[in-house]
């Protein structure tokens, strides 16, 4: 019966993954034919040096052809040559990976206070702390990041100079070791709070209604009856069972840590996946684009399948289904 | 597990706001002078990065100010009105045919590296450009060749008569690093090792962040006042402003236009509207490549002369440009306007919807069928034209709705759709569109502006596409155009120049909205001596040669005078000094604020954890 769950759900990510593979390859070839020639638009190159680019790029030949030339490429892990600077995406993509694993995991993190806030506040339903929690993140949540942003940027770095305006580390900067760390968390600062104040509200909400929907359970009237406290009741009985839409939600969101946050990275100059994908769609930068997606996609797909298996573990009903 | 996992989860979390929030006791823009105090640093935003440092392969505006720096040329181009000036031949001289120049090097020139400059280094790089069609060589390079006669001597010899020269506008390599990329695929090398002859040489380049360069000691004008250039990419232009105005930045780049105007009249910042000859068109499909589906209205002089005068262009710069950039109406050749021509007051097409109206009515465009929309004579198709809209940018769409309106004021229809730049390039090369709005910069000498509209730049099969995307071909202009190509005196062929100007005017396919530029600004606190290429319109940084940074010499820290500082668009004053903002008082507050934030967090996750421990030892009980 486990093996059978997890075998099946294998086999969804997998053929998920497959899926959007060959989506992700045709998707960016629809939009035109030959992007070389308006990349180069104004460069006063001749005829046999545009086709040349074109053939760099891997855009000559049929559809069918560039993409068995693409699984090929895919399966050596390389990922082809982005349109800018004859650089390998995978090499793009390489440079961005730990600015945003800095950045939207630590604030990820940091927003997951919303879960025990969210839990305090559905077992206290109806009282002064969870009408102010409520409001709170409902305020929180209805904010576009790219807005809380903008008001930081103006506030802390614009107005009162606390903070650097963006980047990752302080320009020009030849500082190393713990220096360079603590430099970089001082950029980190502003963009870091931006998210997780716009991802807080989200853990508070699901948190705070998957507690109110166990709060009737009987089996806290037992607990009760048995003479725990109020607390142990909570958190040896109602939490456990209010995991599970909390469980997916984080995985779920641990998914897009890859995707980067592209409004915060961009207000910021946070030379992350966000930003990548910022500049890759201001080019466009095809094979950058169609990099950062599969990876995003395989990520989620991951994470998703790293939900489904947790949640056969916190709830053995699951697996039978 | 519950309670041990909690537990250290809180232990994390509060790990990172202590560490973030400790941070936030660091002075902002401290860190960058740590280690590096002596230093003179000029730092400059900018919006784009550098694609490769690699000049065979890189590509946009950014890579140009990085090479502009790192290689001398041949010949210099004065900061004021692109003059050939001497760099690193000190002379030179042409033979009587006018095929033949011999340059003498400078005595004594060094790559930064400290190997020897010579007249090889100079052979090679044009020899090997064009053999190899480097793309930002091979423009010069392609009909020359040069042979090293001793150290100091270089011979170029071009196969056509070419008014470019004597002007060597191509970045010379150091053959001993290079020559070994050259002979396997010198696109392919990374090019970060910094060897050069320019004032500066790449230190690092941080794809995304930006890159550094250190002044060359052995630069041939001597080393530079200031030590290093940071450039720093953003990838918001308002948050580039911000750190323009609170001093993180000495000078920015590609402000966006609203912000620009806001700084104009702020103390200590000078803006710059950098004109370069870059210009927004209207363009109509002219059908000349015989492909696609363009309406065939517009292959009719009389009609396009209509558009032309149904659009206030004057308005278009006051209220989409902000007035940022020239008011002019001619096809952009060269950011030196000598090469623009005057038109005759009776050739103009100046904004007069009536004349329009009249035009088409006299031409039998007619609406027959009374809905606001003509007809072609004779009451065939209405003149309902597709409008492509170009997405990127901030302009499209406020400059289709004013020109939509007013084409339909003088009986035009439109469909608009939007399109990215890579689209639009695919209609316009299989010439399935009507109208389109986009733009060009030229290079200093106008040759290649010119040759987009010659007839062998027109698409005629769009799998092989030219850069003519006015579609539009005259044997009238071509024919100028290869007289001023081979025409060696330079005031016969701006006339013939000017010329060509005036025909494309008259004939229309390009309605050219305004000339734009670039939107810079620089604090007068730290530095002086901003040059604008070329002086009066031109920008201060990423100019055609990139003179100013040489140019730049630190205000001494003890000055107090306290300068006028205020520019509007005036450009390079040298002397502008105001005395420097204290950041200080900022940074001693955000110490405090930081450490009580950081403070209350802790506070706050504290009392949680406690809390937590109170009641798992009341559970113990």
């Amino acid at each position: 019966m486990r093996a059978r769950y997890v075998i099946r759900k294998l086999i969804g990510a997998v053929s998920t993954l497959a899926f959007v593979t060959v989506f992700n390859f045709f998707l960016f070839r629809v939009v035109n034919r030959n992007p070389v020639e308006s990349m180069f638009r104004g460069r006063n190159l001749t005829r046999e040096q545009l086709a040349d680019l074109t053939r760099k790029f891997n855009l000559d030949g049929s559809k069918w052809d560039q993409f068995v030339a693409y699984l090929r490429q895919l399966l050596r892990g390389d990922l082809g040559l982005s349109f800018k600077g004859n650089r390998p995406v995978t090499e793009v993509i390489g440079e961005a990976l730990w600015p945003t694993v800095l950045l939207v995991g630590s604030s990820t993190l940091l927003a997951m206070i919303g879960i025990t806030i969210g839990y305090r506040a559905g077992w206290k339903r109806g009282t002064r702390q969870d009408t102010v929690a409520t409001s709170l993140s409902m305020l929180t949540y209805s904010m576009p990041e790219f807005w809380i942003g903008m008001v930081m940027l103006g506030l802390f770095a614009a107005k009162l100079g606390w903070f650097p305006v963006g980047g990752l580390e302080d320009s020009g900067s030849t500082a190393t070791g713990f220096a360079q760390l603590l430099d970089q968390f001082h950029h980190m600062v502003l963009p870091a709070v931006v998210l997780a104040v716009a991802y807080v509200g989200e853990y508070m909400i699901v948190a705070r209604s998957a507690m109110i929907e166990t709060l009737r359970e009987d089996y806290l009237q037992l607990a009760r009856a048995k003479g725990m406290r109020e607390d142990e009741v909570r958190r040896r009985h109602a939490v456990p069972n209010a995991r599970l839409p909390v469980v997916s939600l984080s995985a779920i969101n641990f998914g897009f840590v890859f995707s980067g946050a592209i409004a915060v990275e961009s207000i910021f100059s946070w030379p992350g996946l966000g930003q990548a994908t910022f500049l890759a769609v201001r080019g466009p930068d095809l094979p950058v684009l169609q990099g950062l997606f599969l990876l995003m996609s395989a990520t989620v797909i991951f994470a998703n399948l790293v939900a489904d298996l947790l949640y056969g573990r916190l709830d053995p009903r699951v697996m039978g289904r | 597990m519950g309670n041990a996992s909690r537990s250290r989860g809180v232990a994390v979390g509060v790990a990172v706001v202590v560490a973030v929030f400790g941070l936030a006791s660091q002075p902002s823009g401290s860190a960058g002078a740590s280690g590096d105090e002596a230093k003179v640093t000029l730092t400059v935003g900018l919006t784009q990065d550098v694609d490769s440092p690699n000049v065979t392969v890189g590509y946009t505006v950014a890579a140009y100010e990085l090479w502009n720096l790192q290689y001398a040329t041949l010949t210099d181009k004065a900061a004021a009105d692109y003059a050939i000036e001497p760099g690193l031949a000190e002379s030179w001289v042409a033979s009587d045919d006018g095929l033949t120049f011999t340059y003498t090097l400078r005595e004594g020139l060094t790559w930064s590296d400290g190997e020897p400059l010579t007249a090889d280094d100079v052979a090679w790089t044009v020899n090997t450009s064009r053999d190899q069609a480097w793309f930002n060589h091979s423009t010069v390079t392609a009909n020359l060749t040069a042979t090293a006669v001793d150290d100091r001597t270089v011979e170029i010899v071009t196969a056509v008569p070419d008014p470019k020269l004597p002007t060597m506008d191509v970045y010379i390599l150091p053959r001993h690093i290079w020559e070994e990329h050259a002979d396997s695929d010198i696109t392919a090398y990374e090019a970060t090792e910094g060897v050069g002859s320019g004032p500066f040489v790449l230190d690092e380049w941080t794809p995304g962040q930006g890159w550094t360069m250190v002044a060359n000691e052995n630069y041939w004008q001597g080393k530079a006042a200031i030590d290093q250039i940071v450039f720093q990419v953003f990838t918001d232009g308002a948050a580039m402003v911000t750190a323009l105005e609170n001093g993180e930045l000495d000078v920015a780049h590609d402000m966006p236009a609203e912000q620009f105007v806001s700084l104009q009249g702020t103390e200590g910042i000078v803006t710059v509207a950098g004109a370069q000859g870059g210009f927004t068109e209207l363009a109509m499909n002219g059908m000349a490549g015989g492909i696609g589906d363009g309406h065939p209205a517009l292959q009719d002089l009389s009609v396009r002369h209509a558009i032309a005068m149904s659009i206030d262009r004057q308005q278009l710069f006051d209220r989409v440009a902000l007035g940022i950039g020239l008011p002019l109406h001619v096809l952009g050749v060269s950011p030196d306007q000598a090469w623009l021509p005057e038109i005759p007051e009776a050739d103009r097409l100046d904004y007069d919807p009536a004349a329009a109206n009249q035009l088409l009515d006299d031409n039998g465009y007619l609406d027959t069928d009374g809905d606001g929309v003509r007809e072609m004579p004779g009451g065939g198709d209405p003149l309902l034209f597709r409008y492509a809209e170009r997405s990127e940018g901030t302009q499209g769409a406020p400059i289709r709705e004013l020109i939509t309106g007013w084409l339909a004021e003088v009986g035009i229809g439109t469909e608009v759709t939007v399109y990215d730049d890579a689209q639009l390039g695919q209609i316009v090369y299989d010439g399935t569109y009507d109208l389109f709005v986009w733009g060009w910069t030229p290079f200093v000498d106008p040759d290649v502006m010119l040759s987009y509209f010659t007839c062998a730049q027109v698409t005629y099969d769009a799998a092989v596409p030219g850069y003519n995307d006015a579609n539009w071909c005259s044997s009238e202009y071509d024919a100028l155009y290869e007289e001023q190509n081979q025409e060696l005196d330079r005031s016969r062929r701006i006339e013939l120049v000017q010329e060509m100007g005036r025909i494309f005017y008259r004939e229309s396919t390009y309605v050219v909205l305004y000339h734009d530029a670039d939107t810079q600004a620089y604090r007068t606190d730290r530095f002086e001596g901003w040059l604008q290429q070329p002086t009066g319109t031109g920008p201060v940084v990423f100019s055609n040669s990139s003179p100013t940074y040489f140019n730049l010499r630190p205000i001494s820290s003890g000055s107090d005078s306290e300068g006028d500082g205020e520019g509007e668009g005036d450009g390079a004053s040298d002397g502008d000094s105001v005395s420097p903002k204290s950041d200080d008082g900022g940074s001693s507050a955000g110490l405090i604020i930081g450490i009580a934030a950081g403070a209350v967090v802790l506070a706050l996750l504290g009392w949680f954890l406690l809390s937590r421990r109170g009641a798992s030892r009341d559970d113990r009980e």
